[in-house]
């Protein structure tokens, strides 16, 4: 199997001081459904935006389908990324447009200037753009604008976007975070569905172990920027989740 | 480190007390002069502010040892009494203040009569203009109106304005308003009706308008694209990014502290006076403040999008393009006709100083004395000004709700 992600002795430090990651080593191979778990402040958004760089890396490597992820610049950096498809815990869709236009965003990484200005007449991007908001179900949204849709909606519009880039692999922060049980099922499943069918890498950090076992295939543990887990979901006991949740938590009740 | 501290908060405390006590000394100079002609060299004063400072530092009444080195320590009541010293300041910037801009409620209450020309006017706006020509004046009979007041009226015809019009409130003000009345009917009988007047204001009025909204269009495409560069989200944290950022930041701040109505004066020189100086005034006072306003409505974004639309691996121009511009364009539309709005209010003040529009005519009106032409004026500004305040307040809210 194809090792599509590689990190080695990743660190990075804010420049407030914080040590958020300290010496990463991960490797991931296509078409694992890897959940990161982790309290709050444990390294995970972090470590997910410095993989395309959404965040500086201070140093170690990373290796994205066999493409130098920290040493890239410019037009390379943008060709890495539009292969990673990105979900966000606030949708972080643009308000105003609709849900078609947001799809379409997912396609800025492939063209020019001119052509993203011009998107409505190029018939072939609109189309795929419908066929992806198909596939989340919101065809009958195309036209709304994103404010008016529910949060649920918003980040299937947030996952057709992501879809729109054709990515290898996707990265998924706290997707289902603002979002109740339900929508929140529904969401993980159309991650599910993209993981199995398209073989699509996915990257997703959670808090629910329920749908980490649900739809997982690989659990990863962040703890103060270090792993502390790495293993299948059913392996995480009582005693493993007090490592990983357990006396951080103690220790914030005490506060 | 808290050794140096404690050094840097104590010449802060003594910086402080020996600025208070050069202005207080410098104020009771100012009025002790005023009053008694008292004078007495700069070096007396100094030296008398030093040993103060001095004195009162190590009595502890000082305000700078209150603000810099307040310790918790419970104090007698004569190391409090920092508050009384603050309230004598000041009393006597008050004092002060009143000497210097020369208050006086007296004259306010009782010389209102000599506003009385520009408040008839006000209340009588002259909307149809009355003008008596040479001819008009030799029709009118003895039987009409009281000799003396023809001879009055022949002799104005005659030593001002020998073949021009005269207009009716020259002729009040040549007679007096109790005289004029008697006789007005006669006179308005006599006079030629015209509406010159209304119809030179109001094409006034449109240059105002005009030259207000050219300005604020005009300083749109400038302002729009500066204000990308004076954001310091969208400004990488380079030294270049921070040249940028700072440079913008620092002219639009001259440019805007600058008035408009200096801009003019610079610019009737420039171009001659009329509405286009009066136009480049309000372009570029209004650039520096749109470029503000714009940049830091920017800065108010949700990053999210940026972040999201940066991660399908869009450049840098796309990025703005998809994720900022959606976000900003209501807030900057509304504040654009906001300025708009505030264009065409300083039009008329700029239009005083050779800008053109309403405020030159409005000007010239006063100069010459013809307060009910001047009240017309007013009455214009004042419905113009009205409307494009409810205008764009009404679309503002639309904008803004959006």
């Amino acid at each position: 199997m194809k090792e599509i992600i590689k990190l080695t002795d990743l660190h990075k430090i804010y420049e407030s001081g914080t040590h958020a990651l300290k010496g990463i080593n991960l490797t991931v191979n296509e078409g694992e459904f890897l959940i990161l778990l982790g309290l709050s402040g444990s390294g995970k958004s972090t470590l997910l935006r410095c993989m395309n760089r959404l965040i500086e890396p201070t140093s170690g490597a990373i290796e994205i389908d066999d493409e130098n992820v920290v040493t890239a610049k410019g037009k390379r950096l943008r060709k890495i990324r539009r292969h990673i498809g990105m979900i966000f815990q606030q949708f972080n869709l643009i308000k105003n447009l609709s849900a078609r236009m947001n799809v379409l965003t997912g396609k800025l990484g492939y063209v020019s200037l001119w052509h993203a200005l011009t998107f409505s007449m190029h018939k072939n991007d609109v189309a795929i753009a419908l066929q992806n908001l198909q596939r989340v179900g919101l065809e009958s949204f195309a036209r709304n604008k994103a404010r008016n849709l529910s949060g649920g909606q918003q980040q299937r519009v947030a996952i057709a976007r992501a879809l729109m880039q054709n990515p290898k692999v996707i990265f998924a922060d706290e997707p289902v975070a603002s979002l109740d049980p339900a929508t929140a099922d529904s969401v993980m499943r159309y991650l599910g569905e993209l993981n199995k069918k398209d073989n699509i890498t996915i990257l997703c950090s959670l808090h629910f172990l329920s749908l980490a076992r649900k739809y997982g295939s690989r659990v990863v543990a962040l703890k103060d920027g270090k792993i502390v887990f790495d293993g299948t979901p059913k392996e995480i006991d009582k005693k493993k989740f007090k490592d990983i949740y357990g006396e951080d938590a103690e220790e914030v009740e005490i506060r | 480190m808290k050794k140096k501290c404690k050094i840097k908060s104590y010449i802060q405390a003594v910086a402080t007390d020996l600025l208070f006590w050069i202005y207080l000394f410098s104020c009771i100079y100012y009025l002790f002069h005023n009053w008694t002609g008292f004078t007495a060299s700069f070096l007396f004063i100094g030296l008398a502010t030093v040993l103060v400072t001095a004195l009162f530092l190590i009595l502890h009444l000082s305000i700078g040892r209150k603000i810099f080195l307040s310790t918790r320590k419970k104090k007698r009541w004569y190391k409090t009494s920092w508050t009384y010293i603050l309230i004598i300041g000041l009393v006597i910037t008050f004092i002060v203040g009143i000497n210097i801009v020369e208050v006086d409620f007296y004259k306010f209450f009782t010389k209102f009569q000599n506003a009385g020309g520009i408040t008839s006017g006000i209340f009588d706006p002259s909307i149809i203009g009355y003008e008596l020509s040479p001819e008009s004046i030799q029709n009118l009979s003895d039987g009409d109106i009281p000799p003396d007041v023809l001879e009055t009226l022949k002799g104005i015809q005659n030593r001002k304005y020998s073949t021009k019009k005269v207009f009716l409130s020259d002729i009040e003000k040549r007679l007096g308003t109790s005289t004029f009345n008697t006789c007005k009917s006669t006179i308005l009988k006599a006079a030629v009706k015209n509406t010159d007047l209304l119809n030179t204001a109001l094409t006034a009025l449109a240059e105002t308008i005009f030259l207000a909204l050219l300005a604020t269009v005009f300083a749109i495409p400038f302002a729009f694209i500066l204000s990308f560069f004076a954001a310091r989200n969208l400004m990488p944290k380079t030294w270049l990014g921070n040249i940028v950022y700072v440079v913008i930041r620092t002219v639009a701040t001259i440019f805007r502290s600058i008035e408009a109505i200096v801009w003019a004066i610079i610019f009737s020189v420039w171009v001659g006076i009329g509405p286009f100086a009066g136009m480049l005034a309000l372009m570029i006072h209004s650039i520096a403040a749109l470029t503000k306003l714009y940049s830091e409505q920017i800065e108010n974004i949700d990053s999210g999008p940026v972040e999201a639309i940066k991660a399908t691996g869009a450049s840098t121009l796309q990025t703005w393009i998809y994720a900022v511009i959606p976000q900003i364009i209501s807030p900057f539309l509304a504040f654009t006709i906001y300025r708009w709005d505030i264009n065409v209010r300083m039009a008329t003040i700029v239009g005083f100083v050779g800008g053109g529009g309403i405020g030159l005519l409005l000007l010239q009106q006063q100069q010459l004395l013809r307060w009910h032409n001047v009240g017309l004026l007013i009455w214009l500004i004042a419905f113009v000004v009205w409307v494009m305040d409810m205008v764009s307040a009404r679309v503002r809210e639309k904008l803004i709700g959006m």
